[in-house]
C-alpha cells in the first residue's frame, strides 16, 4: 500500500496532494483490532485491584475528605465535551466521503475544525492559569509508577506510587491527542485559505506545492491517527471498570472511595 | 493602365472547383513512400531550460525511428528556431518523434523524460516593467530600439535585448486605471504639441487595451517533407511561394537552390504564414535524420502554441481637439507585448497608420515593445493599424459627443486626402506622403448608401430592453510594395503563360494578377494558364504575400512584364512583316498592323518566331536588372516561346496605402449586456478593382476579423503557472456565421491610384480596422462613451458597467 | 512522462446493438468502461488523453435509445435522440416549445446533428483549468484553478460553489428542469427514475461527478409530462457568440397564468452553478401573484439571494437577476 498520493502540478512536475486514503482503512483496522486485543486481555488478565476491605479502611482514614472529590471543573468538562463534538464532527465529514457516503461536508468541516481549534486554545489558558498543569503530562519521573502499574497488571501487589490526577494511561493518551491534535489544527487552519471562508481570501497559491503537500500530508496523518485514538478513548470510556472516570467527566467528581481506591493521595492532594 | 475586359470583371478562377470539391491538396493531403509522422513535445512551463532528455524508452519502442532535438536544428542567429532547449513559453517544442503513425509517436512522446529547470517568467507586458519584475528574457524584458544600419550596408545587426524598468512613481501617477507612461525606448513627434492643448477646446486622455487573438487559419502549419539526391521536397503551407524558398533553406542552413517548396494551397494565413512557419523545418530535418519522408500534422492544439498571434497594445493617447472637431494634437503611448519572439513592430505601423488617418497637426509617439513568456506573435491581418483603430476610436466617438458634432462628419473632417503625410519626420525634417486616399468620397458615398442620418436618428432610443447605436471607422494599412519581377511565356500552343510566385492563400491573387498580363497581351482568359504553387516551376522574384501588398506589386510587375512581351511582339511582327514595331497592335491573338486586324502573325507564329531567334525573344537573354531568382526561372523558361520577363520600375511619388470605411449599427440589450451586430457596411478607396468578387469576399472577411475583435475574440493565459487557458474554439471564440448580419454589404470607390500603372492597390488588411472601431464605436454610441476601454466588448463589461454606472472591468491586464 | 494532447489514444471500442448488451458490457468492465454518446464531450476527453478508459463503449447502434414518443399526456424522449430530432419534433414544438428552444439553443446546427439530448444533459463541464488537464479537486487533487486570486473564472459560478467552482454547460437541463421531467436510469440490477432537479448533483455532494450516474449506469430515456403542456414557456441563453458557444447564463421557466397572474409556475437556471438550479423560493414567491413590476424586482432578487461572485464573474448576478424577471415577464415585455 502507498502510504501518500502524488499528483502532478499544471507544469507536470510530481506534488504531494495527500495521505492515501488507504491509511484510513488502516486506522480503522488498527483500532479495532486494539479493541478486540484490549477486551481479550481485560477478560483473561489478572489484574490486581485493591480489594474492597483495603479500600474501606483508606476511607476510614480519611474522614477529613468529603465524599465527592472534585475531578473536573465545569470549564474543563465544557470543553471535554465540546471538543469530543468537534472532534466527532470533524472525523464524520473527512471520512465518510471518502467511505463513499457522498454529502457536502466542507463547511460543516471547517466550522468544527475551527470549533476544536477555539476549544483547544482556550483549553491551553485554562489548563495553564487555573488547572494543575503538570498533573497531565508525563516525564522520568514516572517510571517507577509505570513500573508498578505493569507488575499490577500482571497480578502483583507492589508498593509503588498509584496514579496522580490523571492515571498513566490517560496522560499518555493525552499526549498523542495533543501531538495529533495541534497537527491536525494547524494544518487545518493553514487549509482554510484553500476554501471559501467569511475569513480568508482564498490564496490556493500561498504555500508552494511542496508545502502544501506536506501539509496535507500531515493533516491526514493526524487525521487518520485520531481515527484511531478516538475508537480507543469511546473504548476506555465506555469499559465497566472505567465508567466511573467517564461519569466523572460529566458530572465533576468521584466519590471519596474511587479517590482513595485509584489514585496517589501523595500525588494528587485532594481538598 | 491596361484596357482590357478581364481586370474588373468577376469570373470563377480555375483552381475554385477542386477546393469546394476537396480535390484540392493541402499540405497533410501527401503521401509517400515509406512515410513516417512526427508528433512534438511541447514545454509544460513558461520559461525553462532543458537539463536533460532522457528518451532511451521512447527510442526502444517498436516504430519509433528518429528524436529531433534543438541540437540539430541549424543557429538562426539568435532568432526563433524551430525546437529549443530554453522554452520561452508554455507549448514551445522542445522535440520531435518520427515513428510509423502518430499514435506510435504519441506514445513515444509520453514516454520522454525530459528533466526542465523551471526559469522566471512574466505574462503581463505592465507586469514586467514594475520595479523588481522578473525578465521574459534572462538577457532582458524588452527590444532596444533598432540601430542605424551600418555605414556601407553589410548584414542587419541582430536586434538587441535590455531591461527596462518603471519606478513606482511610475505606476502610481498615471491614474486609475490609465496607463502608465514610464521610460519609453522609441520616441518621435512634429509639430508642437504644447501648443495644440493650449489651443484645444477639448483634451481627451484614456486608454484602451487591445486584445491579442490567434491566427487560426482552418489550415494549421502541417508539413511534409522528404529528401530526392540533395534536395528536399517540402510541401508545406505558406502565404507567399517563391519568396519562402530563401527562408526555409535558412532554417535548414542548405543553399535555396537546394529546396523545391510544393504549396499549391493554402488553407489561410492571416499573417502567421507569411513566409511559412518556422516549424517546417522540423519534418525537413527529422526526414533527412530518419532517412525517410516524414509528415508532420499540426494539432489544432498545438497551432495554439506556436500558430501565432496578433500583438496586445496598451495605447494611451491625449487628444486636443479644436471646437470644430479638428485633431489639433495627438500624444501617443504604446505598450507593445511582443510575445516570446520577435521583436514586431507593429506600434510603428500603428503610430504611422495614426498620424495618417487622424491627420494630426502635431504628434509625439512614444513606445516601448515588451517581451514575455507567451506564444509567438506574427503579423495578424492589419498588424498596427487595427490596434491604433482600437486605441483612436473611442477618444473619437466621445469627442463627438461631447463637442455635439456626427461621427461621420468628424471622421471626415480629420481623413487624409490626396497625397497626405503621414509618419516620423525624416531625417531632412519632411515627412512621407502617400500615393493617393479618397477617403472624403468613400465617407460620403458609404454615409449615403448605410443611410446613416435615418439610423443615427434612431439610435439611443430604448425599445423594450434594446437600445441601437450607429458606428463608423476609417481603418487604414499599407497597400503595396515595388520593385518586384514577373515572368510570362506566349507559345506555339498560342496560350499565354504567366508564373505566379505569388501564394494561394484564398485571396485569389495568385490568378487575378495574370489578368493583367492577359489584358495588356490580349488574350483571352481561357488561353491563359497560370503556373503557380511549386518553386521548381521557375518562379520569378515575387512579394511576400503580407502586408496587402500583393495586387499592388505583382500587378506592377505583371504589367511591366506583359508590355516586355508586348513590345516583343511588335518587334517580331515589324522584322518579319516590316515597319516600325510601334504600326502593330494587338487583337484576337493576333499582333497585326493597326487597323488589319486579322492580318499579321498569330501569336502560336510569333512565338514560333522568337523561339527561332532566340536572345532576349525566347528569355535566353534577361534584363540586367531582375533578381538572380528570376533570372534562373527565366533561364528554365529560355526557349519554350516568347517571353516577357521584367521588373517594376514604374516611377511611384509617395507610399500606397488603403482605406476601408466601416459602418456599423448595433443593438445592445441592456438587460443581459448583449451586443447584436444589425448592419455592416465596408467602403474600399482600394484603387482600380481587378476582380469584383473577390473584392468583396476581402472587404467582408476582413471586417469579419475587426467584428471579431470587437464581440467575441480573445487570447486568455493564466498568470500562476502561464499556461494558454484559451486553446479550443469554443474558448477563444472567433466569430460565427451567425454573429454577423445576413446581408453584410459592401462596396468600392473603384477610383484608380495616380502613382500605378494598373491603379490597384491592396485591400486585405484595412477592412479589419474598420470593422473593429465601427462595432465598438456603434457599442458606444448605443449605451455610453464610457463603458469599456477594453475589448472584446462582451456582455459582462456592458451589463456591469451600466449595473454600476461606471467601468467595472479590469483596466490593464492583458490576456483574459 | 511528458504530456501530449489531441491525439487520441488506442482503446477498444464495443458497439452493442441492444441496450441490454450495453448494460452487460458496462457492468462486465466497471469503471475502465467509457459511455460513449454522441462524441462532442467524449472525443475532447479521450484526443486529450486525459480520459483514458481502455474501453468504449458507443450507443450509436441502440435504436431502442433513439425518438420521441408520447407518453400519456406526455412525451418520452430516448436519450440518444439527436438534438436536431428533438428541435424538429413536432409535438416537442407544439407541446414544449420551451425545450424546442433549449435544444435549438446548444451549440451549433452541425453539433446538433450529432449530439443527443441524453448527452447534452449528462456533459461534463467546460472549465477550462479542468478540461486543460489540471489536477483540480474535480480530477481528483485538492485544489480549486479557478478559484484563486489570479484566476480568470468569468465563465464560472455564482451559486453552490463548494471548492471546486465549475457550472453544467447544458442549455436542455433547466428545460428539463422547468418541465418537471423524469431521468429514467438503467443498469444490469435494474431501473430506477430520477426527477431531473435531482438527477444533476453540485461538488458538495460528490466534487468528481456532475450527475447521479454510477458505474454500470445509462440513462435511458427522459420522460416529460404533460403537467405544463402548452404552457406558457420562456426560454433564453445569452452566450458570447450568437452560435456555437455555451452559456454565461440560461433560463427557462414555464408558466400557468390567469391573465397577468402567475397561477403556479417552474423555473429554473444554469449557467450560475455546477447543476442547474430550480429557483423555488421565486417559484413560491410568484405564485398567485400578478406579473408586476415589484413582483418581478423581488423575484429577481430572490434569485440571486445567496450569489458569491469570484474576480471575474460578478456580472452574472445582475444577469440571473434580470434574465429571471425576463423570465416571468415573458416576451412581450421585451
Amino acid at each position: 500500500m502507498n502510504i501518500l498520493t502524488w499528483g502532478r502540478n499544471p507544469w507536470g512536475q510530481w506534488i504531494l496532494t495527500h495521505i492515501s486514503w488507504g491509511l484510513l482503512w488502516a486506522a480503522l483496522f488498527a483500532g479495532l483490532a486494539f479493541l478486540v486485543a484490549h477486551a481479550s486481555y481485560m477478560l483473561l488478565s489478572r489484574h490486581r485491584k485493591r480489594e474492597a476491605h483495603e479500600t474501606d479502611a483508606m476511607e476510614a482514614a480519611r474522614p477529613d475528605l468529603p465524599p465527592r472529590i472534585a475531578r473536573h471543573s465545569l470549564a474543563a468538562r465544557l470543553f471535554h465535551w465540546v471538543m469530543a463534538g468537534a472532534m466527532f464532527v470533524l472525523l464524520f465529514t473527512a471520512f465518510l466521503p471518502i467511505a463513499g457516503v457522498k454529502f457536502p461536508w466542507v463547511a460543516w468541516h471547517w466550522m468544527a475544525g475551527l470549533v476544536l481549534t477555539g476549544s483547544i486554545l482556550f483549553h491551553i489558558v485554562h489548563a495553564t492559569i487555573w488547572m494543575d498543569f503538570w498533573s497531565i503530562w508525563v516525564g522520568p519521573s514516572d517510571l517507577p509508577e509505570l513500573k508498578a502499574e505493569l507488575m499490577r497488571e500482571l497480578g502483583h501487589d507492589v508498593a509503588g506510587p498509584r496514579p496522580g490526577k490523571y492515571p498513566l494511561g490517560n496522560r499518555l493518551y493525552h499526549l498523542v491527542i495533543v501531538l495529533a491534535g495541534l497537527a491536525v489544527a494547524a494544518t487545518g487552519l493553514t487549509m482554510l485559505v484553500r476554501i471559501r471562508t467569511p475569513f480568508l481570501t482564498r490564496n490556493p497559491y500561498l504555500l508552494s506545492d511542496a508545502s502544501w503537500g506536506f501539509t496535507y500530508v500531515l493533516h491526514g496523518l493526524a487525521g487518520v491517527s485520531l481515527v484511531g485514538l478516538v475508537m480507543a478513548h469511546v473504548y476506555f470510556a465506555v469499559r465497566p471498570e472505567k465508567w466511573w472516570i467517564t461519569k466523572s467527566m460529566i458530572l465533576g467528581w468521584i466519590t471519596r472511595r474511587q479517590y482513595l481506591e485509584h489514585h496517589d493521595p501523595q500525588r494528587w492532594v485532594a481538598r | 493602365m491596361a484596357d482590357g475586359t478581364l481586370v474588373g470583371a468577376s469570373y470563377v478562377p480555375a483552381d475554385h472547383v477542386a477546393k469546394v470539391t476537396g480535390r484540392a491538396k493541402y499540405a497533410e493531403d501527401f503521401r509517400a513512400e515509406g512515410m513516417l509522422f512526427a508528433k512534438l513535445l511541447l514545454s509544460p512551463m513558461p520559461h525553462a531550460r532543458v537539463r536533460n532528455i532522457d528518451a532511451s524508452a521512447a527510442l526502444a519502442m517498436p516504430g519509433v525511428k528518429a528524436i529531433l532535438t534543438a541540437s540539430d536544428v541549424p543557429d538562426q542567429n539568435g532568432a526563433e528556431k524551430a525546437l529549443t532547449n530554453e522554452p520561452f513559453y508554455a507549448g514551445e517544442p522542445i522535440l520531435a518523434v518520427a515513428a510509423v503513425d502518430e499514435l506510435t509517436a504519441a506514445e513515444a512522446i509520453e514516454k520522454i523524460q525530459v528533466d526542465l529547470e523551471p526559469l522566471p517568467f512574466v505574462i503581463d507586458p505592465l507586469e514586467s516593467l514594475r520595479p523588481g519584475a522578473p525578465n521574459a528574457r534572462l538577457d532582458g524584458n524588452v527590444w532596444s530600439a533598432p540601430r542605424p544600419p551600418a555605414p556601407g550596408g553589410g548584414p542587419p545587426a541582430p536586434a538587441a535585448r535590455e531591461t527596462v524598468k518603471w519606478t513606482q512613481e511610475d505606476f502610481a501617477s498615471a491614474g486609475e486605471g490609465q496607463l502608465p507612461m514610464g521610460r519609453a525606448l522609441e520616441e518621435w513627434s512634429f509639430g508642437d504639441l504644447d501648443a495644440a492643448f493650449k489651443a484645444s477646446a477639448l483634451t481627451l486622455d484614456e486608454t484602451f487595451v487591445v486584445q491579442s487573438t490567434g491566427h487560426h487559419p482552418m489550415e494549421t502549419r502541417s508539413a511534409m517533407a522528404y529528401w530526392q539526391n540533395g534536395k528536399v521536397y517540402l510541401h508545406g503551407s505558406t502565404q507567399s511561394v517563391a519568396f519562402t524558398q530563401g527562408i526555409i533553406a535558412g532554417w535548414l542552413g542548405i543553399p535555396p537552390s537546394d529546396v523545391v517548396l510544393i504549396c499549391e494551397y493554402t488553407g489561410g494565413g492571416f499573417g502567421s504564414k507569411g513566409a511559412g512557419a518556422v516549424s517546417m523545418a522540423i519534418p525537413a530535418l527529422l526526414s533527412k535524420k530518419a532517412n525517410a519522408p516524414v509528415m508532420m500534422r499540426i494539432s489544432r492544439e498545438e497551432e495554439s502554441y506556436i500558430g501565432r498571434a496578433r500583438t496586445n497594445m496598451s495605447g494611451r493617447a491625449k487628444v486636443a481637439f479644436s471646437k470644430e472637431g479638428r485633431i489639433l494634437g495627438l500624444d501617443l503611448f504604446i505598450v507593445q507585448d511582443s510575445g516570446a519572439y520577435g521583436p514586431m513592430g507593429d506600434f510603428r505601423s500603428g503610430g504611422n497608420a495614426a498620424s495618417l488617418i487622424y491627420q494630426p497637426a502635431a504628434m509625439r509617439m512614444r513606445a516601448i515593445n515588451v517581451i514575455t513568456n507567451t506564444p509567438p506573435r506574427s503579423q495578424q491581418r492589419s498588424p498596427g493599424p487595427m490596434q491604433a483603430n482600437g486605441i483612436m476610436e473611442p477618444i473619437l466617438t466621445k469627442a463627438a459627443k461631447q463637442l455635439g458634432l456626427d461621427q461621420v462628419a468628424l471622421r471626415r473632417l480629420n481623413s487624409p486626402e490626396g497625397k497626405a503625410l503621414y509618419g516620423p519626420p525624416l531625417p531632412n525634417g519632411q515627412r512621407r506622403h502617400i500615393t493617393s486616399a479618397f477617403v472624403k468620397d468613400a465617407l460620403d458615398r458609404g454615409a449615403e448608401a448605410f443611410k446613416w442620418n435615418e439610423r443615427k436618428a434612431r439610435s439611443g432610443q430604448r425599445r423594450g430592453s434594446k437600445v441601437r447605436g450607429v458606428g463608423v471607422t476609417v481603418g487604414p494599412h499599407g497597400a503595396g510594395s515595388i520593385g518586384w519581377d514577373s515572368i510570362m511565356t506566349i507559345r506555339p500552343d498560342g496560350k499565354l503563360y504567366v508564373q505566379s510566385g505569388v501564394g494561394n492563400l484564398g485571396t485569389h491573387s495568385v490568378m487575378d494578377l495574370a489578368r493583367v498580363a492577359a489584358d495588356v497581351l490580349a488574350m483571352p482568359w481561357d488561353k491563359v494558364e497560370v503556373v503557380w504553387g511549386n518553386t521548381s516551376k521557375s518562379l520569378p522574384w515575387t512579394c511576400l504575400s503580407v502586408g496587402s501588398q500583393t495586387t499592388h506589386a505583382m500587378t506592377r510587375a505583371n504589367h511591366a512584364g506583359a508590355m516586355d512581351a508586348k513590345r516583343k511582339l511588335q518587334q517580331i511582327a515589324a522584322m518579319d512583316l516590316g515597319g516600325s514595331p510601334d504600326d502593330y497592335e494587338l487583337g484576337g491573338e493576333r499582333v497585326h498592323r493597326r487597323g488589319s486586324p486579322g492580318g499579321g502573325l498569330t501569336y502560336a507564329q510569333a512565338a514560333r518566331r522568337a523561339i527561332q531567334l532566340g536572345g532576349a525573344f525566347d528569355g535566353h537573354a534577361v534584363p540586367d536588372d531582375v533578381n538572380p531568382m528570376t533570372k534562373t526561372s527565366a533561364a528554365a523558361l529560355a526557349g519554350l516561346g516568347l517571353m516577357g520577363v521584367a521588373k517594376d520600375t514604374y516611377p511611384r511619388d509617395g507610399d500606397t496605402y488603403s482605406f476601408v470605411i466601416g459602418f456599423a449599427e448595433v443593438e445592445v440589450d441592456v438587460e443581459t449586456g448583449k451586443v447584436s451586430l444589425v448592419d455592416f457596411l465596408a467602403v474600399g478607396d482600394v484603387g482600380r478593382v481587378i476582380n469584383p468578387r473577390s473584392l468583396m469576399a476581402q472587404l467582408n472577411g476582413g471586417s469579419c476579423l475587426g467584428i471579431a475583435h470587437a464581440l467575441c475574440q480573445k487570447w486568455v493565459i493564466d498568470p500562476q503557472y502561464g499556461l494558454t487557458l484559451a486553446r479550443r474554439f469554443h474558448y477563444n471564440k472567433p466569430l460565427t456565421i451567425l454573429d454577423v448580419p445576413a446581408n453584410m454589404e459592401a462596396m468600392a470607390l473603384d477610383m484608380p491610384d495616380p502613382e500605378t500603372p494598373v491603379g490597384a492597390r491592396g485591400v486585405g488588411e484595412p477592412p479589419v480596422g474598420a470593422g473593429y472601431g465601427a462595432v465598438m464605436n456603434a457599442i458606444a454610441d448605443a449605451v455610453g462613451t464610457d463603458v469599456f476601454r477594453r475589448a472584446p466588448v462582451t456582455a459582462d463589461i456592458v451589463l456591469m458597467s451600466l449595473e454600476h454606472g461606471k467601468r467595472m472591468h479590469e483596466p490593464l491586464r492583458a490576456h483574459l | 512522462m511528458a504530456v501530449i494532447r489531441d491525439v487520441m489514444p488506442a482503446f477498444e471500442l464495443l458497439q452493442p446493438a441492444s441496450i441490454a448488451d450495453a448494460l452487460e458490457l458496462l457492468d462486465r468492465h466497471g469503471p475502465s468502461a467509457w459511455v460513449l454518446a454522441g462524441g462532442l464531450d467524449s472525443f475532447d476527453w479521450l484526443k486529450d488523453r486525459i480520459k483514458r478508459p481502455s474501453v468504449v463503449v458507443d450507443l450509436s447502434g441502440l435504436a431502442e435509445m433513439k425518438g420521441v414518443r408520447p407518453r400519456g399526456e406526455g412525451l418520452e424522449i430516448g436519450a440518444m435522440t439527436t438534438l436536431t430530432d428533438v428541435v424538429r419534433h413536432p409535438m416537442v414544438q407544439q407541446r414544449f416549445s420551451i425545450l424546442n428552444q433549449a435544444a435549438e439553443a446548444a451549440a451549433s446546427p452541425q453539433i446538433r446533428n450529432q449530439g443527443t439530448i441524453g448527452g447534452n444533459v449528462s456533459q461534463d463541464t467546460r472549465c477550462w483549468y479542468y478540461r486543460a488537464g489540471w489536477s483540480c479537486y474535480r480530477a481528483g487533487g485538492n485544489i480549486c484553478y479557478a478559484d484563486t486570486p489570479q484566476a480568470i473564472n468569468r465563465e464560472h459560478a455564482i451559486l453552490g460553489a463548494d471548492r471546486c467552482v465549475a457550472v453544467s454547460p447544458s442549455d436542455t437541463a433547466p428545460a428539463l428542469v422547468a418541465l418537471d421531467a423524469e431521468m429514467v436510469i438503467r443498469s444490469k440490477a435494474g431501473e430506477r427514475v430520477v426527477p431531473a432537479e435531482d438527477y444533476f448533483i453540485g461538488p458538495g455532494t460528490d466534487i468528481t461527478r456532475m450527475n447521479v450516474l454510477r458505474t454500470g449506469e445509462l440513462l435511458i430515456a427522459i420522460r416529460i409530462p404533460g403537467t405544463w403542456a402548452g404552457a406558457t414557456f420562456y426560454f433564453e441563453k445569452v452566450a458570447d457568440r450568437n452560435v456555437w458557444d455555451f452559456p454565461l447564463v440560461n433560463v427557462a421557466s414555464a408558466m400557468v397564468l390567469s391573465g397577468n397572474t402567475v397561477q403556479r409556475m417552474r423555473i429554473a437556471v444554469n449557467g450560475v452553478a455546477a447543476r442547474p438550479l430550480r429557483l423555488v423560493a421565486v417559484e413560491n414567491a410568484m405564485r398567485g401573484k400578478a406579473r408586476t413590476d415589484d413582483a418581478l424586482a423581488a423575484a429577481g432578487e430572490l434569485a440571486i439571494q445567496g450569489a458569491v461572485p469570484l474576480q471575474f464573474n460578478a456580472y452574472k448576478v445582475p444577469l440571473l437577476r434580470n434574465l429571471v424577471k425576463r423570465a416571468i415577464r415573458g416576451a412581450e415585455g421585451t
